[in-house]
C-alpha cells in the first residue's frame, strides 16, 4: 500500500469540491430521475427555483457533514485519513448510496426492458432476423468482397500515409530526447497535447467532419483514419522510442555524431522491428475502424452494409456480415503471426 | 611541456542537488595511460564524461589540447567529441548491425548527415575500418551481427569504433567490468597497445588494483567526488588503499 499523501490545503479544497458533486449529483440524481420516474412516473417537471435550492442545500449538507464528522467522501477519494470509526461507515455508506443510485437512475435513463426482450413479439423478431441472417443472399458476393478490398485499401492507405509522420513526429514527442533544451521540453508538451487530443475523438467523428470536408466517400473515411492513426503511432513510436537503451546513444554522441546522426544511428535501430509490428496491427485496427466509418458514408464494405441495411434486405447484411466477419478474423491471425515472426 | 589535458578546479553538480565531483584538478600528458579508481559512485564515470563533454561541468574549466572546452556548444563541441575516443562497460555497440557497420560509425563526425544516413560510406573509410578491426583482431568478424559476439569480442569493436575516430585520447569507462579475467586481459591488452604503438593517450576507470598496477603509468584516486591520491601506481601502499576503498574493503587479485 502506498503512503497516505501528506494533508495539504490543496488536497482538502479539491476533497471539499468532490464532497460538493456527490451531494449535488445525489439530490440530483434523486430529484430529477428517481422520485418523479418511480413515484409519479412523469417526466420530472422543468426546473424551478425551488429546485435549485435543494440541490445546493443537499450538497452543502454533505459538505458539511463530511467537515464535522470528517465523513467525507472527498476526503476518501483524496486517500486522506477517513479511517475514524464513524467517519469510515459513513463514508462508506455514502459510497454505496451513490451506486445504488446510479444504478437505478441508470437502468431508469437506458429504458431497460427485459419485457421487450423476451416477449411474444420480440422474440418473433429474433426469429426473423437471425434467420435471414443465417441464409445468407449469396447473389452479392462478388460485389461484396470488391467494397471489402475498397476496405482494405482504405485502411492500408491511411496507414502508409500515416507512418511517415507519425515516424517523424514521434521522436520530437519522445520525452528522452525533448529534454535537454526548453524549447524542446515546450515542443514535447504541445505535441503530446495535439495527439492525446485527437485521438480522443473517435474516427466516425473524424468521418463526419471530412465528409462535410471532401464529400461523402471513402476519401472522407481514409482521412479520418488518417488523422487518428497518425496520433495513436505517434504515441506508440515515442513510448517505443522513451524505451531504448541509452548506452548506444551515449556512444555515437561520444564520437562527435550530429543530433540528427546520433538518432538515426542509435535510437532508429533499437526501434524498427517494434514500430514495425506496431504498424501492422495499426492495420489491421484500421480494417475494422474502416467497416464502421464506412457506415457514416466513409464507402466500402460498412457503406454496402448500411444500404442493404435501410433496404431491410436481411440476407443480404448476413451475407456481408460474414464476409466481415471472415476477413478480419483472417486479418487478426496473419498480424499476430507477422508479429510473434518480427520477436 | 603544455599537457594535453588539464582539469582545473572541476565541479559537476547534477539538477538534482548531487555533488558528484568537488574541486577536482590534474593534467594528463601525451602518451599516458591514467588509471582513475575509486568506489563505485565516487564520481569517476561522471569525470569521464565531463571530459568529452558528454556532461557539462559547473565550476572549473576543462583545456583539452591549449583549448577551453569547458562551455563550448554545438560545432567545436562536436569536433571536441570526435577526437576523444569512449568505451564503455556495456560496449555499447548497436546490437543488430554488423561488426563493421560499428565501426564505421567511429567516423560519422566527419560525414554530413544525408551522406552517413544513406551509408554512403567510402571505400577508404571502409579500408580503415578494416583495419583496426585487425588491430584488435577480429578483421574476420567484420560481417556478422554485432550482438552475435562474446563480451570481449564487443569490447574490442568498441575499441574498433573508437580508433576509426583517429583520437588523439581514449577514455575507458570501466571497460573490463562486464567481463571474466582472462578476457579482460585481452581487453587491457589492446588499449595498452593502442596506447603504446598509435600513441593514444588513454583514461581508463578500473575497479581491481592488479590491473591498474599492471597497465597503469600513473594513477588518480576519487573518493565522494574528491581527488584524494595521485601518483606512481606502484605508490599505492595498504594505507592507501584503505583510505580509497574505506576500512571494510579487502583487496581482490585478478592475474
Amino acid at each position: 500500500m502506498k503512503a497516505r499523501p501528506t494533508e495539504t490545503i490543496a488536497l482538502r479544497v479539491v476533497a471539499a469540491v468532490i464532497d460538493l458533486l456527490v451531494g449535488l449529483y445525489l439530490s440530483a440524481v434523486v430529484m430529477r430521475v428517481l422520485i418523479p420516474r418511480l413515484i409519479f412516473d412523469t417526466a420530472p417537471a422543468p426546473f424551478a427555483t425551488m429546485d435549485m435550492l435543494i440541490l445546493a442545500g443537499s450538497a452543502l449538507a454533505v459538505l458539511v457533514h463530511g467537515l464535522l464528522s470528517g465523513a467525507s467522501p472527498g476526503r476518501f477519494a483524496m486517500r486522506l485519513d477517513v479511517s475514524k470509526g464513524y467517519a469510515l461507515t459513513a463514508a462508506t455508506h455514502l459510497g454505496w448510496m451513490l451506486l445504488v443510485t446510479t444504478v437505478i437512475a441508470g437502468w431508469i435513463v437506458t429504458g431497460m426492458d427485459p419485457v421487450a426482450l423476451f416477449s411474444e413479439g420480440g422474440l418473433a423478431g429474433a426469429r426473423r432476423i437471425f434467420t435471414a441472417l443465417l441464409t445468407p443472399e449469396w447473389d452479392i458476393l462478388g460485389d461484396a468482397l470488391l467494397a471489402m478490398v475498397e476496405t482494405i485499401y482504405l485502411a492500408f492507405m491511411a496507414t502508409a500515409i500515416a507512418v511517415p509522420f507519425s515516424f517523424l513526429l514521434s521522436f520530437y514527442s519522445a520525452r528522452n530526447l525533448m529534454s535537454d533544451t526548453i524549447g524542446r521540453r515546450v515542443m514535447y508538451i504541445v505535441l503530446r497535447f495535439l495527439t492525446n487530443f485527437s485521438r480522443s475523438i473517435e474516427p466516425l467523428i473524424w468521418a463526419i467532419v471530412f465528409s462535410v470536408w471532401v464529400g461523402i466517400g471513402p476519401f472522407a473515411g481514409m482521412l479520418a483514419l488518417v488523422v487518428h492513426t497518425i496520433a495513436s503511432l505517434t504515441k506508440q513510436y515515442a513510448e517505443q522510442i522513451e524505451d531504448v537503451d541509452h548506452g548506444p546513444i551515449e556512444a555515437i554522441t561520444a564520437t562527435g555524431a550530429s543530433r540528427t546522426q546520433v538518432i538515426w544511428f542509435s535510437v532508429v535501430p533499437q526501434c524498427v522491428i517494434p514500430f514495425l509490428s506496431f504498424t501492422i496491427y495499426r492495420w489491421d485496427i484500421n480494417v475494422r475502424m474502416a467497416t464502421v466509418i464506412g457506415l457514416v458514408g466513409g464507402g466500402g464494405i460498412g457503406n454496402m452494409l448500411i444500404q442493404y441495411q435501410g433496404l431491410a434486405q436481411w440476407n443480404e447484411v448476413g451475407a456481408i456480415v460474414i464476409i466481415i466477419a471472415i476477413v478480419v478474423w483472417i486479418m487478426d491471425v496473419i498480424s499476430a503471426r507477422v508479429r510473434e515472426a518480427l520477436k | 611541456m603544455q599537457p594535453l589535458l588539464r582539469v582545473e578546479n572541476l565541479s559537476l553538480t547534477y539538477p538534482n542537488g548531487y555533488r558528484a565531483l568537488k574541486d577536482v584538478s590534474f593534467d594528463v600528458h601525451r602518451g599516458e595511460f591514467l588509471v582513475v579508481i575509486g568506489l563505485s559512485g565516487s564520481g569517476k564515470s561522471t569525470l569521464m564524461r565531463t571530459l568529452n563533454r558528454l556532461l557539462e561541468p559547473t565550476e572549473g574549466t576543462i583545456t583539452y589540447d591549449g583549448r577551453d572546452v569547458t562551455h563550448i556548444e554545438g560545432e567545436p563541441l562536436r569536433k571536441h567529441r570526435a577526437q576523444i575516443g569512449m568505451i564503455f562497460q556495456h560496449f555499447n555497440l548497436i546490437r543488430r548491425h554488423s561488426v563493421l557497420a560499428n565501426v564505421l560509425y567511429g567516423a560519422l563526425s566527419t560525414m554530413s548527415a544525408l551522406k552517413s544516413m544513406t551509408g554512403r560510406f567510402t571505400s577508404e573509410q571502409r579500408q580503415k575500418a578494416l583495419r583496426n578491426l585487425d588491430i584488435v583482431g577480429i578483421a574476420d568478424k567484420a560481417e556478422q551481427r554485432a550482438d552475435a559476439l562474446s563480451g570481449g569480442q564487443q569490447q574490442r569493436v568498441a575499441i574498433a569504433r573508437a580508433l576509426m575516430q583517429e583520437p588523439s585520447m581514449v577514455l575507458a569507462d570501466e571497460p573490463v567490468a562486464s567481463l571474466d579475467p582472462a578476457t579482460s586481459h585481452s581487453v587491457m591488452q589492446y588499449l595498452e597497445r593502442i596506447n603504446r604503438e598509435h600513441g593514444v593517450t588513454v583514461i581508463c576507470n578500473l575497479h581491481f588494483l592488479s590491473l591498474v598496477r599492471r597497465y597503469a603509468t600513473r594513477v588518480i584516486a576519487l573518493k565522494g567526488g574528491e581527488l584524494i591520491f595521485e601518483g606512481k601506481p606502484e605508490q599505492i601502499t595498504d594505507e592507501w588503499f584503505r583510505t580509497i576503498y574505506g576500512d571494510e574493503a579487502v583487496e581482490v587479485e585478478i592475474r
